[in-house]
């Protein structure tokens, strides 16, 4: 979604050609993050002649506030979904920063890893927004991803197996 | 006005912001060098916008009111108290995963 979006196109926005093709997954009912990703990827491509993309939509695991029963059924309803996708794109990488839709995608990788599928790197990095607090997605993933990434001391103190690299967006 | 795509021609174009607390619309003007007064919904309970904004302040970057000390606020405000706002760094991010990547 929006803000999830800006924020990590600009992560990506100092990282080489070795980071290609590039998946992207985001929510069916996300409006403008496609054409921002879009945007980014003209760039890119202005000066990566050869660099790739696709684009993937999975439905939203849940709505901000949704109730707690009804998002672990909506959540398991992404995840049977992007089950499929992510043993299609076998990624090597996962890189992730909020978005309710991001907890079914490093599920399906953590699934296709126990399986002995595919192994990917889970990095996580939290939203700029989050000073004091997780949110539900960094709670989740703060167990399950490789690399956890603040951007601020107070959650480095809270979270001591997360990475602080300063504000990296 | 309701939605417009960016707001970056007409933050340009500002001596001063008043905004609420989203991220993005904080982010956006302090990186534009504009001065900012965040007003902060009271009405929103566990409101995690606060803590951006709360932080934003203590660091001297933004000073913060509520809708009703708006004015006063403003009548009071001395905004070479603001610090500049220094860039994120996506390039440390970079390196970081560089390195991870190195070492699978």
């Amino acid at each position: 979604t929006g803000g999830h979006t800006t924020e990590i196109l600009r992560l990506l926005s100092c990282l080489s050609e070795s980071y290609s093709p590039r998946h992207y997954i985001i929510a069916d009912s996300d409006k403008m993050s496609e054409a921002k990703i879009r945007s980014f990827e003209q760039k890119r491509a202005e000066t990566f002649s050869s660099s790739q993309f696709t684009l993937d939509r999975i439905p939203r695991s849940r709505e901000v506030r949704q109730s707690w029963t009804s998002s672990v059924v909506s959540t398991l309803y992404s995840i049977l979904y992007s089950l499929p996708l992510t043993y299609k794109l076998k990624p090597d990488l996962i890189l992730c920063n909020g978005p309710g839709t991001c907890v079914p995608v490093c599920i399906s990788a953590l699934l296709l890893g126990l399986l002995g599928i595919k192994r990917a790197i889970i990095v996580y990095v939290e939203s700029i927004c989050r000073v004091e607090t997780l949110s539900l997605s960094g709670k989740i993933l703060y167990y399950f991803s490789d690399y956890f990434i603040v951007q601020w001391p107070n959650l480095k103190e809270k979270y001591p197996k997360s990475v602080y690299l300063g504000r990296i967006v | 006005f309701r939605f417009k795509d960016s707001l970056a021609q007409d933050l340009r174009g500002a001596d001063l912001v008043i905004s609420h607390a989203g991220a993005g619309s904080c982010l956006e003007t302090l990186e534009q060098g504009k001065p900012l007064i965040v007003v902060i919904n009271d009405k929103l309970m566990n409101n995690h916008q606060l803590e951006l904004a709360k932080q934003l302040q203590s660091d001297g970057h933004v000073l913060c009111c509520s809708c009703s000390t708006l004015v006063e606020t403003l009548q009071s405000m001395d905004l070479s108290t603001l610090k500049p706002f220094p860039p994120g760094q996506p390039e440390k991010f970079a390196s970081f995963l560089d390195k991870v990547v190195e070492f699978q």
